[in-house]
């Protein structure tokens, strides 16, 4: 029998990934956009659960919002990208360090 | 019904459907012709609608079954945003003019900001608190990298982008949490969930994970590493935004939800948020020292003032609130101000930031220099000003609450804090000899600094009349 | 009116100190000598128009916290106008005098624009003095009392490249720091116990005070007698009376009008003026009083002592002023406040004559002091030689003894005011040591009055060849005020004398009080006393605080001071006789026995010489001590610790941490996303444990 704790788990596993993702990746910008639309869906996937769980449509409403924003804001990294990239000539993580100290 | 929730949030369906004619607009007639216009029309519309919201709200109303909250709290955060916002865009301006940034989106997106802004001081649902969020965490991803042709610039909105993303996923993990331990996205149906002693551990990690999330808004210590990057790369009039509106909005959405979601657990995030303050003092003070670069150091400078504020809601009392509220107000009005020296500080037409350009401004200035000093030290906390008002309110409100260490570390910090301000003083008074800078004549510029100034020295009188309108707000947001 | 008198000074100060740019020096010196002479005359007046019934003038409300409640106001009552009178006439007379004597300056170079400071200071110091005596309340009466402190402090330290005049400014500040200090425990612990600082209800709450104890440094204490010593410190600072008294000599270092006006005729009266001020409280406190007596007449005795053998003429007379303020501490200690009023009020006429006679000499001798380089000034000098001659005439009390015309005595001023002070004290004391020390030092007084005169005006001129061929007479802008003082130290003991020497129902009613009949045991009980001053007629009848002086009924010291016996009526011109003639024998007649005798008595000669050596005390006992313990805190505790602490956190730990900061701040994404995450992962563990352990 799969319970909520299994959703759950896939959940936090997915999470987990997404912010390794962010932190352990040192190439490519596009892996860090990636990981972030790994972490949002994590979380959906722990509103969906938690919505049947408790027999609460909001959750499920709340994934859609998640959705919607989570598209929005991957257009906007990507645009935001573009320009970098127009600028140096390259989209690797470790180039984005101009400013520091 | 629906009428009667409409009218509530009434402000911010005129200035989304505002925004959003405006641009269709701008799109189709005069494109950045038109902007000059629109920045001052959206500034006009802050004001009014800011007159509009002081003047006529009152006592606590909800709307869409309590997903949007109408009271004092989100009344006094609506009026600080919209007025410094309007203060921001005018200043910017020239400025924005001048180096052909004055595209037509900026004001536009500035109103979708405050926007999103205005949706989260007056939040009552996880739901309405994600949107508004990300409404302005989106406009300001755009905006910062809004020079499009420098590096620094667009580097600053990818980073901004990225670690944004991140603390959004952070603070929605937590969401889900919340809402599952609890069974509602709703503060009011949180609140009665997260009572007593025993609570699960679920709720503690969403608590934790919400308040990381609120700690990158108000970019507290250790979530605050994007702050001093962006405040350098983004053009300079959009980091004084940066500094001002947002962060109030940030710090009043973390109010709202530690107190209207969380409020009975006190205890639990009350040593979470003293931690952050204290290390958001200490980080802002220590690292400032080290700046050259007076944009940064106005980054340190706000991580440090953040923890101030974040010692005043450490306390969790309604004192405690207004404390914060008040030193919000006067942070923004010295940051408004010290950001209209930062954007006059120019050298043949180009802006100048290295603080090394300000030696002997005295000399050349007598005026601004002399109006720079009575800021600094206010932001120093040196009394009888202004800002020193707001430390010994927050001070008293962690005092008051039996939080004696937080208090007596915030005077320490506030001590190492005053050195990197005075430095500067040092500088302008007594420094070497060196190529100053010239120009940056704008008496608009001038006039924001003086104003400012003077509101640091008149308002120590009564800090014309803030308490009372702080008090209530904390009155009604604490029960 | 009385706001007029109270504010043409200040009003004069602030056009003189921040004007004087626009307006130019003389404008800035006519402008404060011409306000001053509208006070003077304003307080003149009020001083010959005013019934002796007490007004209270509300000019704005000042201090309100809880109980406190501070009004600035004015108390009008016959001590006030007495006070008015005096302070406003020697400061008009100063300022006008001023104008003469500080034309040159070598201390200053021409360019300077030293004299509307100058000026600025006299009016404000005369500002601050008004407000000390007009106040109705402790508090202002404190400011003022500061206000006099700091105006002081800046006369005295007005030739400020002197390093001699810089040391006297902060000695005199310092030494009255210790008063201020006992004078302000004095107003807080009235507070406490009345609640008020209003004059009138302290006051009405003295009989009340005297039932009262008071725990003050682990004892208890009778509330009166506590607070009036603490009020009476303030006046021995003040006052420079005896261990308090050290700064005054020094404060000699200022210009000599600034002498004249601050420490002869005003400020250094300030504490008598307290004393009678506080009579309502003092006549409830007799151990303090006691102890004013003794103070006042061991004053009295040491400072004429010391000015015996000193050599510069403004410390022979620095020295004659506390020894006089001795003569009036002793009047209010027996509790004849109206005769300390009296000396008060004569001394300051000749006094500040003394003095400015003192200053005209030294303008002639070019800055000249030392009275052994003097001699033979009579003819050079010969309007300051009469001058001076009145002044001591009137200091040293000649007059006719025993005689009176229509009871008024005749005499000079000090004669009138001195010998009421003696037969007061040979009554208070019941002819005891106050009585005694006051008679040697009456002539003492009068050896070294004429002593100095005999030095200065007679005999060979000695010193500078130069400098004598060139002494010349003071231009007359300088006379004149001389002119004016010695009317008044001829004649204001004889005018004067009813009113605050005489029956005891004229001097009550004088100061604004009402006379009843005493009652029956008591007017028994003086009779049984002293038979011959059973005709007692009159006592005060009013409550405490009500007229301008509080006498209580058993009080009959005034009374009984004029049925004295006939030999201590003579005493004083006995004491004053023996001493001119000493003075003659030594400084006239055989020259060379000064010298003889001070090699004789040589110990004694150098302790006179070296005042008691009460500065060399002081040194080894405070200064010294002080300094070390200040030198080991700056040192050790300074130097070491707190400097090598907080330079260590300043310029080695902050940096390292800044340096640090600065390396954490690496500019790369996966660092900052790293800090959110360790940030975040922190702060579960320690919520579980936290949260865990509830």
């Amino acid at each position: 029998m799969i319970g909520i704790e299994h959703y759950l788990t896939v959940a936090a596993t997915l999470f987990v990934i997404g912010i390794f993702g962010l932190f352990l990746n040192r190439k490519n910008v596009i892996v860090l956009l990636m990981s972030i639309e790994l972490m949002l869906l994590s979380v959906n996937i722990n509103f969906v659960a938690f919505s049947s769980f408790l027999g609460d449509l909001v959750g499920q409403v709340f994934t859609l919002f998640v959705l919607t924003v989570a598209a929005a804001e991957a257009a906007i990294g990507l645009a935001i990208l573009v320009c970098f990239f127009r600028n140096r000539g390259t989209i690797a993580v470790e180039d984005v360090n101009v400013m520091k100290g | 019904m629906l009428q009667a929730d409409l009218t509530i949030i009434l402000p911010e369906i005129i200035l989304s459907i505002y925004a959003m004619l405006a641009l269709v607009a701008a799109v189709y007639t005069g494109k950045d012709k038109a902007a000059p216009m629109l920045v001052w029309i959206t500034s006009a519309l802050f004001v009014v609608l800011a007159v509009w919201i002081g003047m006529n709200g009152e006592g606590s109303t909800e709307a869409f079954g309590g997903m949007f909250i109408e009271d004092a709290f989100s009344r006094f955060g609506k009026v600080t945003i919209l007025l410094s916002a309007a203060a921001v865009l005018v200043m910017s301006q020239d400025y924005m003019h001048r180096r052909g940034l004055l595209r037509f989106e900026y004001p536009l997106l500035v109103a979708l900001a405050v926007v999103g802004m205005m949706v989260m001081v007056s939040s009552g649902d996880l739901m309405t608190l994600y949107m508004g969020l990300e409404l302005q965490s989106l406009s300001l991803y755009v905006i910062a990298s809004l020079r499009r042709e420098s590096a620094k610039s667009t580097e600053a909105g990818l980073k901004y982008f990225v670690l944004g993303a991140l603390s959004s996923g952070l603070l929605l993990y937590g969401a889900s949490l919340v809402y599952g331990f609890s069974g509602t996205t709703l503060f009011a149906g949180i609140i009665e969930a997260a009572q007593g002693d025993y609570l699960p551990l679920g709720m503690l990690f969403g608590l934790v994970f919400m308040a990381s999330g609120f700690a990158f808004k108000v970019s507290a210590v250790p979530f605050h590493m994007w702050t001093p990057d962006v405040y350098e790369g983004a053009p300079t009039p959009i980091t004084a935004f940066f500094a001002t509106a947002p962060k109030v909005a940030a710090m009043g959405l973390f109010a709202r939800v530690m107190h209207d979601a969380f409020g009975g657990m006190v205890g639990d995030w009350q040593q979470i948020v003293a931690l952050l303050a204290v290390l958001s003092m200490f980080l802002g003070a220590i690292a400032a020292i080290g700046q050259r670069d007076i944009k940064r150091l106005m980054a340190y400078s706000s991580i440090a003032h953040m923890g101030y504020a974040l010692m005043g809601l450490a306390a969790g009392t309604a004192f405690g609130v207004q404390a914060m509220l008040v030193y919000m107000a006067i942070y923004v009005t010295m940051n408004i101000g010290t950001f209209a020296f930062i954007l006059s500080m120019e050298k043949d037409g180009q802006p100048v930031t290295s603080i090394d350009s300000l030696n002997l401004l005295a000399r050349a200035e007598p005026g601004k220099a002399l109006a720079m000093l009575v800021l600094l030290f206010s932001l120093a906390g040196v009394p009888p000003l202004v800002g020193f008002f707001g430390k010994f309110y927050v001070l008293r409100a962690a005092y008051d609450a039996g939080l004696v260490w937080l208090a007596v570390a915030g005077v320490v910090a506030s001590v190492i804090g005053a050195f990197y301000y005075l430095r500067i003083v040092y500088f302008m008074y007594f420094g070497e000899e060196s190529e100053g800078l010239d120009g940056g004549k704008s008496a608009m510029l001038s006039g924001f600094l003086m104003a400012s100034a003077a509101i640091m020295l008149i308002g120590i009188v009564n800090l014309f009349g803030i308490e009372t309108p702080a008090a209530m707000a904390a009155a009604q947001l604490v029960n | 009116m009385e706001t007029v008198i109270l504010f043409a000074p200040l009003v004069g100060a602030i056009i003189a100190g921040f004007g004087h740019r626009i307006i130019g020096d003389k404008a800035a010196q006519v402008v404060t000598t011409a306000m001053l002479f509208l006070a003077m005359a304003l307080s003149w007046i009020v001083f010959l128009g005013h019934d002796g019934q007490m007004q209270q003038i509300e000019i704005l409300r000042f201090i309100q916290s809880g109980d406190l409640n501070t009004s600035w106001g004015i108390r009008l009552d016959r001590l006030t106008t007495i006070m008015l009178v005096v302070i406003t006439s020697v400061s008009a007379l100063v300022h006008f005098y001023s104008i003469g004597y500080m034309a040159h300056d070598e201390n200053f170079s021409e360019e300077e624009s030293y004299r509307p400071r100058f000026f600025a200071y006299l009016s404000f110091f005369t500002f601050a003095m008004l407000t000390l005596v007009t106040s109705d309340n402790l508090v202002q009466m404190f400011f003022g009392w500061e206000g006099v402190g700091v105006a002081s402090y800046l006369l005295i330290g007005f030739y400020f490249r002197k390093d001699s005049a810089n040391a006297a400014s902060i000695k005199a500040f310092v030494v009255n720091r210790v008063g201020d200090f006992g004078f302000a425990l004095g107003i807080f612990g009235l507070f406490m116990m009345t609640g008020s600082i209003q004059f009138n209800d302290i006051f009405a709450a003295a009989p009340e005070l005297a039932e009262t104890t008071l725990t003050f440094l682990w004892r208890d204490w009778n509330a009166a007698n506590l607070l009036a010593f603490l009020l009476f410190v303030g006046a021995m600072g003040k006052s420079a009376q005896l261990f308090l008294h050290t700064w005054l000599p020094d404060a000699m270092e200022g210009p000599t009008p600034v002498s004249a006006l601050i420490h002869a005729a005003t400020m250094v009266t300030a504490g008598v003026f307290l004393v009678a001020r506080m009579s309502p409280l003092m006549e409830f406190a007799p151990d303090t009083m006691a102890f004013v007596t003794f103070l006042g007449a061991t004053t009295a005795f040491v400072a004429a002592s010391i000015g015996l053998v000193q050599n510069d003429i403004k410390r022979v007379i620095a020295y004659s002023t506390m020894s006089q303020l001795g003569y009036m501490f002793v009047a209010a200690g027996v509790g004849v406040y109206s005769v300390a009023m009296f000396h008060l009020f004569t001394h300051a006429f000749f006094k500040a004559m003394l003095f400015l006679g003192a200053g005209s000499v030294i303008h002639g001798m070019h800055h000249e002091q030392d009275m052994r380089n003097y001699g033979g000034l009579r003819k050079k000098l010969p309007m300051t030689f009469w001058a001076m001659m009145i002044g001591t005439l009137a200091i040293t009390g000649v007059g006719i003894p025993l005689w009176t015309i229509s009871g008024m005595p005749i005499g000079f001023a000090g004669f009138v005011s001195k010998d009421a002070i003696i037969e007061s004290a040979y009554v208070g004391t019941m002819g005891g040591y106050g009585f005694w020390m006051l008679v040697i030092a009456a002539l003492f007084t009068s050896f070294y009055s004429w002593r100095l005169m005999f030095l200065t005006f007679y005999g060979e001129a000695r010193g500078d060849k130069h400098t004598h061929d060139h002494a010349h007479e003071s231009p007359m802008i300088m006379l004149v005020p001389l002119g004016v003082l010695a009317i008044g130290s001829i004649t204001a003991g004889m005018i004067w004398y009813g009113s605050f020497f005489g029956k005891q129902n004229e001097v009550i009613k004088y100061f604004g009080g009402h006379y009843t009949a005493p009652a029956e045991e008591l007017a028994k009980e003086v009779a049984a006393n002293n038979p011959k001053a059973s005709k007692l007629k009159y006592v005060m009848e009013d409550a405490p605080g009500e007229a301008a002086i509080y006498i209580k009924p058993e009080n009959t010291v005034l009374h009984e001071a004029h049925y004295v016996p006939t030999w201590v009526k003579l005493s004083p011109f006995v004491a004053m006789v023996i001493g001119f003639l000493t003075a003659l024998w030594f400084y006239i007649w055989n020259p060379s026995i000064p010298g003889r005798l001070a090699a004789n008595q040589r110990p004694l000669y150098l302790f006179l010489l070296n005042k008691w050596y009460f500065d060399e005390i002081y040194d080894f006992l405070f200064v010294k001590p002080a300094s070390m313990i200040g030198r080991f805190l700056w040192k050790r505790g300074d130097g070491s610790t707190i400097d090598g602490m907080l330079n260590g956190l300043a310029m080695g730990i902050i940096p390292f941490f800044t340096r640090l900061a600065g390396k954490a701040q690496s500019g790369y994404l996966f660092t900052y996303a790293f800090a959110m995450v360790i940030g975040i992962v922190a702060l579960i563990t320690w919520m579980t444990l936290a949260g865990g352990a509830r």
